[in-house]
C-alpha cells in the first residue's frame, strides 16, 4: 500500500513538473537563436550565401520565423546592410539565403550576424528577439594569390544601363595606381588604404568584344585588366501571334527586336509555352516556332513565349481559338479560258481547309495596274468565274486569293494570270478632215485622219480603205488601201464633187466610216481675215453660223505654221457650237497661228467660214526691214522697205518708226520728235501708223550734210532693235550741175585717147615719122618751087660704106644700160668693133661729103658719147651662140658672113641679116672707145641710118629700101633694148 | 687558265641551253620568300589595325605596351644582335619555321574566335599567306639541304585560354600574338635578306665548282 502511495506520489509530482514545464515553455519567448551560421563567397556572381539552422522547434512541426541580418564590411561596426528574412521553419531546418554585392566581395572583408524572432501566429504575443549570433567573416583576399595588384569583378556580364562597382585592391600601399576606361583615366572613392571602387552609372553598349577597364602600378610593368561585357536589354517580343494553314501545325511568329548576343555569351533564346496543355517547346528560330495540333480536341490556346537570356527574361502571352487562326495557303491552278473580246472565264483551285470550311475567295480584274473589277467567291476547293464587260484587245491580270469564309483572319497569298482579250472591230469612226490645193490646175485633196485610241481601234489596225465616189457622175467606186502606218493620204481628182468614206481595219473588221465630201471648187476663199487674241489656255476661237443647215464645225490650223509640212491640226465641234478653245502644247509665243473654221454642211461638204489669225504672245520684232536710200538730193532722200513681209513677224506689225540723226542739225524735223535711244543718244523720230505703208521720204535736209536713219517696226510688245542706223551724206547743191557737164568731158577725152591710142601708127607715120622722108617734105616743095627747081635730094646709094661698126650688147647688161651711160663704155663688149669693108687708107678719099641722119634711139649711150651707134646684132648670135660672139675671131667671122650676106643677099631681097648698119663717125665722141688701130676720120658726113624693122617685115617696099646701103631686120627684142 | 676557266664558268648561267637544264639553286627560292615576308608586313598592318580596333582601347593605342603576361608561349623575335649574327642558316631557318609554325595555329585560334564576318575573312586570308610563307621557308631548307624540324609529339600550340584566362588577359595575347607576329615579319625580312647576300657570292661559287666538274 505504502508503494502504491510512493508510486502514486511520484507520478503526481511528475505530471505536475510536467505541467509546470508546459506552461513555461508557452508563456516564455522561444530562444531559437541562428546556430551554426556560415558565410560563403560566390565570386562569380557576388553572392554572400548563407547558412545556419534553427535548432529544435519542441512541440512544433513548423513555425513561421523572421530573422534580421546584419552585414558589416571592413570592420563590424561598419554596418552596410541590415534587412529581414521571414521563413518557415521546419523542424531541423537548414536555412538558406544570399545576399548581392554591390561592391565586388575579394575587395573588402564582410562580416555577417543574424537573429531571429518568432513570427507565427500560433505563438502568442508578446514575442521577443533571440540574441545576435556571433559575427562571422567573408574574406575572399585570403585565396587571391600574391600578385601586386587586383581588380574585380572579373570580365562581368551586365545589361545596359545598369550600375556596375569596380574596384582594385593592392598588396603595397606605396604604389600610385591608376586606372582607365576605355583609354580614358579614371577616379574612384577610396574604400581603405589600398582598395578603391569606381562606381559606373547607366553602362552604354560600346563594341560586342566589350569595355576594357584596366589599372597599372606607375612605374612599374603591373597591368591588371578587365572586360565588362554590356549587353543590349533583352526585348519583349512583339506582334506574336499564331496561325494554322492546315489545322495540322500552328506556326507562331514574333519579333524578337534586339540581339542579345555576345562572343562566348549565346543570344537569347525563345521557349513556347501552352498553359491549356501545359506542354512546352523551345523554339529553333529566333523569330517564330511550329507548335504540332494533337487532335481537334483542344480548340482554345493559351500561348506564352518566353524571351531568355543570362541576365534575364521577358514573355507574351496569346489566347485563341484555333478556328479563328487560319491562314489558307495561297491558290493554285489558275486559268483562263473561253477569252473572247469582252469576256473570260476564270478557274482555279484551293488546298481544302478540313471537312467542312469554306473559303471565300477574292477574284480581281486589273488593267494597267488598276483593280478594275473585284468580285467576292465561295468555294470548297475549285473555284470559277465568268468576268465579263471586258475590252476588246486589252491586256488584263486576273488575280485570286482567300481566306476563310466563317472567321476572317487573313489572307491567303495570291497568285495572278495576264491574259489578253480577243480583238474585236473598230467601234468607232476615224476623224478625218482634208485639205484641197489645185496642183497643176487639178484639184488634189490631201486626206488627214487621227488614229485610233486603244479604246476604239479595238485591235492592231491593219490598214485604212479609202473609197472615193463620183457624185456629179456615174462610175465605179475607187477604192484606196493605206498602209496602218500612214495618218493620212493624197487624191488627186477632177472639178467634180466626191463623197470620200475612210474606214480603218482590223483583224475582226473595219470602222464605221467616216464621209467627207470634197469638191474641185474650193469655194469662197476670198473671206477677210480678222484677228484673235491668244491666252494661256489658248486662242479663244468664235464665229456666226451663216446657213443654219451646218450639221458641224470644224477649226483648222497649224500647229508649226513655219515648218513645212506645218503639221495641220482639227478640231470637229457640233452644230450648235459657235466658240471654242483652241490650245495645244505645241504653241509658242511670237509665232503666228492662223485659224480657219469651216461649216460642214448637210451633204458633209466643209465650206470656209472664217479666217482668224492670232498669236499666243505677241513680241518686239528681232529684226529691222532692209531699207533702200533713193532719189538722194542735196535736200531729200527716200527710203523703201517693200521687201519686208508684215505677216510673218513675232507680232501685228502695227507701224514703223523712222529714225533720224545728224549731227549738223539739232532740232527735228515738223513730223519727227525727239526721242532718247537706249545709248543715251538723241535722235528724232517719225511714227507711221500704217504697216502697209514702207516707203518714207526725207525732206527738209542740209546739203553735204551726213544724216543717220534706222527703220525699225513695232508691235504691241514694243519695236525692233534700235542699233544699226545707216549713215546718207546729201551732196551739194551743184554737184548735179558738175557732173552734168563733166562727166560728158571726161567721156569725150577718153574716146579722143582711144581713138589716138588705137591710130597711133598712122598718127606717127602722119604727124612725126621716125625717118622723114625728105621727098614729102614741104620744105622741099617749097624750095622746089620758090628757088631752085633742080635741087635734088642727094641719094644714100652715093655714099660707099667704108665700114660697119659693130656693138654687141649682151642681155645681162640691160639693165646696166637703161641704168647708167658709164656702164657702157666700161664693158668690154659694149665696145665698137669695126669692120672695114674699105682699105683704110690714110689718103681714102670717099665720094664726097654724105649727109648723117643719126637716131639715137638705139643707143643712147653711144649718142651720148657722141659716135653713131653700131649694133652688130645676129638671130642666131644672140641666144644660141654667146660663146663665138665674146671672141674676136667668132665676131669676125660671124660678121664676115653677116656681111656677105648682106652684099650678096640683100640685094636679092632677102633679109638674113637682121641689123642695119651705117658708116660711124669717129671725128668725135670718145676716143677711148676707139680701136688701137682707128680708121683715117671720114671727111665727108657719114650716112648713118638705123631702122627697126619687125620681123615680119623682114623685106620693106622695094622703094624704101632702094636709097639704103644695107638693111637688115632687127630682132624684136633687140629693138627695145 | 683557272681565271679563264671561272670567267666561262660565271657566265654559263646566262647561256639559256645551258641555263635551261641547270640547277637554279636557293636563290630564287629566297628572294621569293624575302618579297613575301614584306608583302606579309603590309598585309598584317592593315589586320592589325582593323583587329585592334575591335579589340577597343587600349590596345589599338599606339603607345601601348604591356607586359607580356599570357603570352609567353609566343615564339619570340626579338633576339641580341651579336647572337642573330651568328646565326648559321640552318639554324636561322630552323627559327623561322618553327615560329611561323606556331604563330599560324595561334591566328588560325584567333580566326575562330572572331564576333564579325569580316574579320573572318581578313584572318582566314592572312592564315593562306601565311601559309604560303612556311611553304616557301620549307622549300629554301629543301634547296639548302636542311631538314624540316619536327613537331615534338604532345607539344602541338593550341591558343586556347584556360579557366582562369580572363577576357582581357586573352585580348593582351590577342595583341602579343599581332606584335610578334609583326616583329618576326621584320625579322624575317632580314633574315632573308642576309641570306640573299650571302647565297650570291658563294652560290657562284658553288656553281663554279659544280661546272668545273663537269668539265
Amino acid at each position: 500500500m505504502a508503494l502504491f502511495a510512493v508510486f502514486q506520489t511520484s507520478f503526481l509530482l511528475a505530471l505536475l513538473s510536467l505541467r509546470a514545464y508546459q506552461s513555461e515553455v508557452l508563456v516564455e519567448p522561444l530562444p531559437l537563436t541562428p546556430e551554426s551560421l556560415n558565410v560563403s563567397i560566390d565570386s562569380a556572381h557576388q553572392y554572400l550565401n548563407l547558412q545556419w539552422s534553427v535548432h529544435s522547434l519542441a512541440y512544433y512541426q513548423e513555425l513561421k520565423m523572421l530573422f534580421q541580418i546584419q552585414i558589416s564590411r571592413m570592420k563590424t561596426s561598419n554596418v552596410i546592410w541590415v534587412g529581414n528574412y521571414s521563413t518557415v521553419v521546419k523542424r531541423d531546418p537548414v536555412l538558406h539565403w544570399s545576399w548581392k554585392s554591390e561592391l565586388p566581395l575579394e575587395c573588402a572583408t564582410h562580416f555577417v550576424r543574424m537573429r531571429s524572432r518568432v513570427d507565427d501566429a500560433k505563438i502568442p504575443e508578446p514575442r521577443f528577439w533571440s540574441n545576435w549570433s556571433s559575427w562571422k567573416e567573408a574574406d575572399a583576399q585570403k585565396s587571391l594569390g600574391r600578385d601586386p595588384l587586383f581588380l574585380f569583378p572579373k570580365d562581368k556580364l551586365v545589361e545596359e544601363g545598369s550600375n556596375v562597382t569596380i574596384c582594385y585592391m593592392s598588396r603595397n600601399q606605396q604604389d600610385n595606381i591608376s586606372c582607365y576606361l576605355e583609354g580614358q583615366q579614371i577616379h574612384g572613392e577610396q574604400l581603405d588604404s589600398n582598395v578603391s571602387a569606381f562606381k559606373l552609372n547607366k553602362v552604354s553598349f560600346i563594341r560586342k568584344t566589350g569595355t576594357n577597364i584596366f589599372c597599372k602600378v606607375d612605374q612599374k610593368d603591373v597591368i591588371k585588366g578587365i572586360v565588362l561585357f554590356v549587353s543590349k536589354v533583352l526585348e519583349e517580343p512583339k506582334d506574336f501571334s499564331c496561325e494554322t494553314q492546315d489545322f495540322k501545325t500552328l506556326t507562331c511568329t514574333w519579333d524578337p527586336g534586339t540581339d542579345t548576343s555576345l562572343p562566348k555569351r549565346s543570344s537569347q533564346s525563345y521557349t513556347l509555352f501552352e498553359s491549356f496543355s501545359g506542354k512546352k517547346i523551345l523554339c529553333e528560330h529566333k523569330n517564330s516556332c511550329n507548335w504540332q495540333v494533337d487532335s481537334d480536341s483542344q480548340e482554345m490556346y493559351n500561348f506564352t513565349l518566353v524571351a531568355e537570356n543570362a541576365l534575364g527574361n521577358r514573355s507574351v502571352s496569346v489566347l485563341f481559338s484555333l478556328t479563328h487562326r487560319v491562314h489558307p495557303k495561297t491558290p493554285y491552278n489558275l486559268f483562263l479560258k473561253n477569252v473572247s473580246g469582252t469576256k473570260a472565264t476564270v478557274t482555279w483551285k484551293v488546298h481544302p481547309i478540313g471537312n467542312y470550311s469554306t473559303l471565300l475567295c477574292q477574284l480581281d480584274l486589273l488593267g494597267e495596274g488598276n483593280v478594275i473589277q473585284q468580285h467576292n467567291v465561295s468555294i470548297k476547293e475549285n473555284g470559277e468565274y465568268l468576268l465579263s464587260e471586258l475590252e476588246p484587245d486589252t491586256e488584263y491580270m486576273a488575280r485570286v486569293r482567300c481566306a476563310d469564309a466563317n472567321h476572317f483572319w487573313k489572307w491567303s497569298g495570291s497568285i495572278s494570270q495576264k491574259f489578253i482579250t480577243a480583238e474585236a472591230a473598230p467601234s468607232e469612226a476615224l476623224d478625218v478632215w482634208r485639205n484641197v490645193k489645185s496642183v497643176s490646175g487639178r484639184p488634189t485633196v490631201t486626206l488627214f485622219w487621227k488614229p485610233l485610241s486603244k479604246l476604239h481601234a479595238n485591235g492592231k489596225i491593219l490598214s485604212y480603205n479609202v473609197t472615193v465616189e463620183n457624185l456629179d457622175r456615174l462610175s465605179g467606186l475607187e477604192v484606196h488601201s493605206v498602209p496602218a502606218t500612214a495618218n493620212g493620204t493624197e487624191l488627186t481628182l477632177d472639178q467634180d464633187s466626191y463623197q470620200i468614206h475612210v474606214t480603218a481595219l482590223n483583224s475582226a473588221g473595219p470602222s464605221p466610216a467616216s464621209v467627207i465630201v470634197v469638191s474641185g471648187d474650193p469655194g469662197n476663199e476670198e473671206v477677210e481675215e480678222e484677228r484673235v487674241n491668244g491666252t494661256e489656255d489658248g486662242f479663244s476661237v468664235s464665229w456666226k453660223p451663216q446657213s443654219g443647215k451646218a450639221i458641224g464645225y470644224v477649226v483648222e490650223w497649224c500647229d508649226h505654221p513655219q515648218d513645212l509640212p506645218c503639221d495641220l491640226q482639227w478640231k470637229n465641234l457640233s452644230s450648235n457650237t459657235t466658240s471654242t478653245v483652241i490650245s495645244s502644247g505645241a504653241f509658242r509665243p511670237g509665232v503666228r497661228y492662223n485659224f480657219r473654221i469651216y461649216e460642214i454642211s448637210t451633204e458633209r461638204m466643209a465650206y470656209l467660214l472664217e479666217k482668224k489669225a492670232g498669236y499666243l504672245k505677241e513680241l518686239a520684232p528681232s529684226d529691222n526691214p532692209q531699207v533702200v536710200v533713193s532719189n538722194l538730193t542735196s535736200h531729200s532722200f527716200t527710203l523703201s522697205w517693200k521687201d519686208y513681209s508684215t505677216d510673218s513677224q513675232p507680232g501685228f506689225i502695227q507701224g514703223y518708226y523712222v529714225y533720224l540723226r545728224s549731227k549738223a542739225e539739232k532740232e527735228c524735223h515738223p513730223g519727227f520728235k525727239k526721242a532718247t535711244l537706249p545709248d543715251k543718244s538723241a535722235c528724232c523720230q517719225h511714227r507711221i501708223d500704217n504697216p502697209e505703208q514702207k516707203t518714207f521720204v526725207m525732206e527738209n535736209l542740209q546739203p553735204e550734210s551726213v544724216y543717220e536713219f534706222l527703220v525699225t517696226p513695232y508691235t504691241s510688245a514694243g519695236s525692233g532693235p534700235l542699233d544699226a542706223f545707216t549713215k546718207v551724206t546729201t551732196p551739194d547743191e551743184y554737184s548735179h550741175i558738175l557732173i552734168r557737164i563733166i562727166l560728158p568731158m571726161i567721156v569725150c577725152v577718153l574716146l579722143i585717147m582711144i581713138t589716138c591710142y588705137l591710130k597711133s601708127q598712122w598718127m606717127k607715120e602722119k604727124c612725126y615719122p621716125d625717118i622723114p622722108d625728105p621727098y614729102k617734105s614741104n620744105v622741099l616743095s617749097l624750095i622746089k618751087s620758090k628757088e631752085n627747081p633742080h635741087l635734088t635730094i642727094m641719094n644714100v646709094s652715093d655714099c660707099v660704106p667704108d665700114a660697119i661698126e659693130v656693138i654687141h650688147k649682151p642681155e645681162g647688161s640691160k639693165i646696166q644700160f637703161l641704168g647708167a651711160s658709164k656702164s657702157l663704155t666700161e664693158t668690154e663688149f659694149t665696145k665698137p668693133a669695126y669692120l672695114y669693108l674699105l682699105p683704110a687708107e690714110k689718103n681714102y678719099s670717099g665720094p664726097g661729103p654724105c649727109i648723117c641722119f643719126e637716131n639715137l634711139t638705139y643707143n643712147e649711150a653711144a649718142a651720148d658719147s657722141g659716135s653713131c651707134g653700131h649694133f652688130p646684132v645676129t638671130p642666131e648670135a644672140l641666144p644660141g651662140q654667146p660663146g663665138p660672139l665674146t671672141s674676136p675671131e667668132n665676131l669676125l667671122k660671124a660678121l664676115e658672113k653677116n656681111y656677105m650676106n648682106s652684099l650678096g643677099e640683100t640685094a636679092a631681097g632677102e633679109a638674113s641679116l637682121n641689123y642695119v648698119s651705117q658708116l660711124a663717125s669717129q671725128m668725135s665722141g670718145d676716143k677711148d672707145s676707139l680701136p688701137a688701130n682707128p680708121p683715117e676720120p671720114v671727111l665727108c658726113s657719114e650716112y648713118k641710118m638705123q631702122m627697126a624693122i619687125p620681123l615680119g617685115l623682114a623685106s620693106p617696099p622695094p622703094a624704101e629700101n632702094s636709097g639704103l646701103s644695107s638693111t637688115t631686120p632687127l630682132d624684136q627684142s633687140e629693138h627695145y633694148r | 687558265m683557272l681565271a679563264c676557266l671561272c670567267t666561262v664558268l660565271w657566265h654559263l648561267p646566262a647561256v639559256p641551253a645551258l641555263n635551261r637544264t641547270g640547277d637554279p639553286g636557293p636563290g630564287p627560292s629566297i628572294q621569293k620568300t624575302y618579297d613575301l615576308t614584306r608583302y606579309l608586313e603590309h598585309q598584317l598592318r592593315s589586320l592589325a589595325g582593323t583587329y585592334l580596333n575591335y579589340l577597343g582601347p587600349p590596345f589599338n593605342e599606339p603607345d601601348f605596351n604591356p607586359p607580356r603576361l599570357g603570352a609567353e608561349t609566343l615564339p619570340r623575335a626579338t633576339v641580341n644582335l651579336d647572337v642573330w649574327r651568328s646565326l648559321n642558316d640552318k639554324l636561322r631557318l630552323t627559327q623561322n619555321y618553327e615560329a611561323y609554325s606556331h604563330l599560324l595555329c595561334y591566328l588560325r585560334g584567333l580566326n575562330r574566335q572572331a564576333a564579325t564576318a569580316e574579320l573572318r575573312r581578313s584572318l582566314a586570308h592572312f592564315c593562306t599567306s601565311l601559309q604560303g610563307l612556311l611553304g616557301s621557308i620549307a622549300g629554301v631548307m629543301a634547296a639548302l639541304g636542311y631538314p624540316l624540324p619536327q613537331p615534338l609529339p604532345g607539344t602541338e600550340p593550341t591558343w586556347a585560354p584556360g579557366p582562369a584566362h580572363s577576357d582581357f588577359l586573352q585580348k593582351m595575347d590577342d595583341f602579343w600574338l599581332l606584335k610578334e607576329l609583326q616583329t618576326w615579319l621584320w625579322r624575317s625580312a632580314k633574315d632573308f635578306n642576309r641570306l640573299k647576300k650571302k647565297m650570291q657570292t658563294p652560290a657562284a661559287a658553288v656553281t663554279l665548282h659544280l661546272e668545273a666538274h663537269g668539265f
